[in-house]
């Protein structure tokens, strides 16, 4: 008897806190999904088989950096402008290392690339530097000394090495897998982890942190690191893909995988957000696009319209 | 006073300047230090240093624009393309589009209290865009060649109209923060903007018209280097934003706000500059270049560092560790 006058008494609570999370950014998220979901929908083309495994495939070197990049927002650092330079470097070293073996090579460019964004995020949190001006000049850094050493040219894959990884794992594309498997990866070690839970602290409030007892700068060194794990799994599938290792990879990289944070909804000043966000941040994006070329805008309409998402995404971030 | 110049951020890279053209005379003599190379540092100086005052300003406030580069590509789109027939016009719709871009974005930051990072991010990719769009992805050739001679060309001595156009919005940009009451506003936005609210200042129209003066700035280097190329290109100038921070920077801005003076940035453009045509007449290839302004760059972004001082203890602390001293007589 006593459970059924209980129930609506329960339900009540639950009502008004659905009613509270229908606000105005999420009313317009929905839309906008619904909108590009039924116009994706209706372009010819859209759902053939080569359209979708080409978009999943693309999105997936952005997506992995933007994995990366969502550490370094969610640990209280904006972004790094040196992602893409780093991805750039990371192919280079994987098609160098190539001779000694497929994973001695994925090894040594993700090793990489997690050394090299570790350095960054320890300058960045043992010395509580700026990381917008430290990661612009390890873009110069990085972009300089990598010319110097290949003189400008790319490194071309020759022997068939990497071939597996420009395979289909069941009916999904390789690289698409790669990029789900990292997603969930990175939102284990963010949910399941105490490392997860001290990125997410130092982002929110580093006081807290010193008064907990712990170093904030070792959690924004971690956050670095796994960014520049996670992009050195991006270039490592890039350079597997085109067959080469090249400065031009990773150009703009940054500002398409920031994009893919923010649409997702994580917060720029750091502490929230999550990796599924970003994963369907990436894969929003990337099916504008898709439905921008379908339907016979030229690039220059592309690029118009991703900065006006981004722009509008950001707008409607506002607390 | 030559200790306290020393120590002055403002002087600095000026000091640094005149050790850097020593070791470049030592180096290479009357090739390197001549007018030529006086020359192609003042034409650098007049895109480069416009857009430095203008991140400067806006870092100054707390704020960082990453529009700039968005803005100067857009502008420079804009006066080719409307310039055609009179570059006048060209110039002022380029400014004008400059000025409204930096208004929206000032009243997005303001009204909405967003972060500058997120909003500038937006409005560079949107800008760059509609730059995309305007030009319809392919460079434009700018048909009135004389006005690339006119804007060039040597006024007297090695000054081209081009750079005292950019040396006079410094100069204005000085006397503004020097000599009126806008500068101690605008310092008091930066280094506390609570206190100064309380204090009476009107931190959300300083905080517009920052932004809307960064985008006039960038706007009008844009246009005239574009004037000065006889040509514009909506990717061509990605490469900016890290040579202009570096000025800033080097020029006594602090990234934390509140810090740094129009002839500080000036010092830093002309030192940066100068390095970069010093190690270009002395034969050194580009990329060293990059490397060598990413190298500055991240030692002043430590020595910037909130914890540096900290960590300077901490360095003292290992090295010479510090023991208790147990002596009977004092106890």
């Amino acid at each position: 008897m006593n459970s059924d006058t209980d129930l609506p008494r329960a339900a009540q609570p639950d009502f008004a806190a659905l009613k509270a999370r229908i606000t105005l950014g999420n009313a317009v998220t929905l839309l906008a999904v619904l909108v590009l979901a039924a116009l994706a929908l209706a372009t010819p083309g859209f759902l053939s088989m080569p359209a979708i495994r080409s978009l999943v495939t693309t999105v997936s070197f952005t997506g992995c950096v933007a994995i990366g990049m969502t550490f370094i927002t969610l640990s209280g650092n904006l972004m790094s402008f040196s992602l893409g330079a780093s991805l750039s470097a990371a192919t280079l070293i994987f098609v160098a290392t190539l001779g000694a073996g497929l994973w001695p090579a994925i090894l040594a460019a993700v090793l990489f690339c997690a050394a090299l964004n570790a350095l960054q995020g320890w300058i960045v949190g043992y010395f509580r530097a700026n990381p917008i001006i430290v990661s612009m000049a390890s873009f110069a850094i990085i972009t300089g000394v990598a010319t110097a050493v290949t003189g400008g040219r790319g490194l071309y894959i020759l022997t068939n090495v990497a071939a597996g990884l420009k395979g289909n794992l069941g009916p999904i594309p390789g690289p698409f897998a790669a990029f789900a498997i990292c997603m969930l990866i990175a939102q284990l070690i963010l949910s399941r982890t105490a490392l997860g839970r001290r990125i997410v602290l130092t982002g929110t409030n580093p006081r807290a942190m010193l008064a907990m007892g712990a170093e904030p700068w070792k959690a924004v060194v971690w956050a670095y690191a796994l960014a520049g794990l996670f992009t050195g799994v991006a270039a490592v599938l890039m350079a597997a893909r085109y067959g080469s290792g090249d400065l031009q990879h990773g150009i703009g990289m940054e500002y398409s995988a920031i994009a893919a944070v923010l649409v997702g909804g994580t917060a720029i000043e750091g502490g929230r957000g999550s990796f599924l966000r970003t994963f369907l941040g990436a894969l929003f994006i990337a099916v504008l696009q898709s439905v921008l070329v379908l339907r016979g805008f030229s690039t220059e309409w592309q690029r118009f319209g991703m900065g006006a998402v981004v722009l509008l995404v950001i707008l409607l971030q506002r607390k | 006073m030559p200790v306290s110049l020393l120590h002055s951020a403002t002087f600095r890279p000026y000091i640094l300047m005149v050790v850097l053209i020593a070791i470049l005379g030592k180096l290479g003599g009357e090739r390197v230090v001549c007018s030529r190379t006086l020359y192609s540092v003042l034409q650098q100086f007049s895109l480069l240093g416009p857009v430095a005052l203008a991140l400067g300003l806006t870092m100054m406030i707390r704020h960082f624009d990453l529009s700039v580069v968005g803005t100067v590509t857009l502008a420079g789109c804009i006066a080719v393309l409307a310039g055609a027939q009179s570059p006048i016009l060209g110039l002022a719709l380029a400014a004008l589009a400059g000025l409204s871009a930096g208004a929206v974005q000032g009243t997005l930051i303001v009204r909405l209290r967003l972060s500058s990072i997120a909003v500038t991010l937006g409005g560079m990719l949107t800008l760059i865009g509609v730059a995309y769009l305007l030009t319809g992805n392919r460079e434009v050739a700018y048909a009135n060649r004389d006005i690339a001679r006119v804007v060039d060309s040597a006024l007297f001595g090695p000054f081209s109209l081009r750079f005292v156009i950019a040396a006079g919005v410094f100069v204005l940009a000085g006397a503004v923060i020097g000599r009126t009451r806008l500068g101690p506003q605008l310092y008091s936005v930066g280094s506390d903007p609570k206190a100064a609210m309380v204090a009476g200042v009107p931190t959300g129209a300083i905080v517009f018209a920052v932004f809307a003066l960064s985008g006039l700035i960038c706007a009008i280097a844009g246009a005239l280097l574009s004037f000065s190329l006889a040509a514009a290109s909506p990717s061509a100038l990605s490469n900016i934003l890290v040579p202009a921070a570096a000025a800033a920077i080097i020029g006594g801005v602090s990234i934390g706000g509140g810090r740094g003076t129009p002839v500080g940035i000036a010092g830093g453009v002309l030192l940066l500059c100068c390095l970069q045509s010093g190690l270009t007449a002395i034969g050194v290839a580009p990329f060293l270049q990059d490397v060598a302004t990413g190298c500055v760059l991240l030692l002043v972004a430590v020595m910037d560092g909130a914890e540096l001082s900290r960590r300077f203890e901490d360095l003292k602390r290992v090295v010479v560790p510090v023991r208790p001293k147990i002596s009977g007589s004092s106890v």
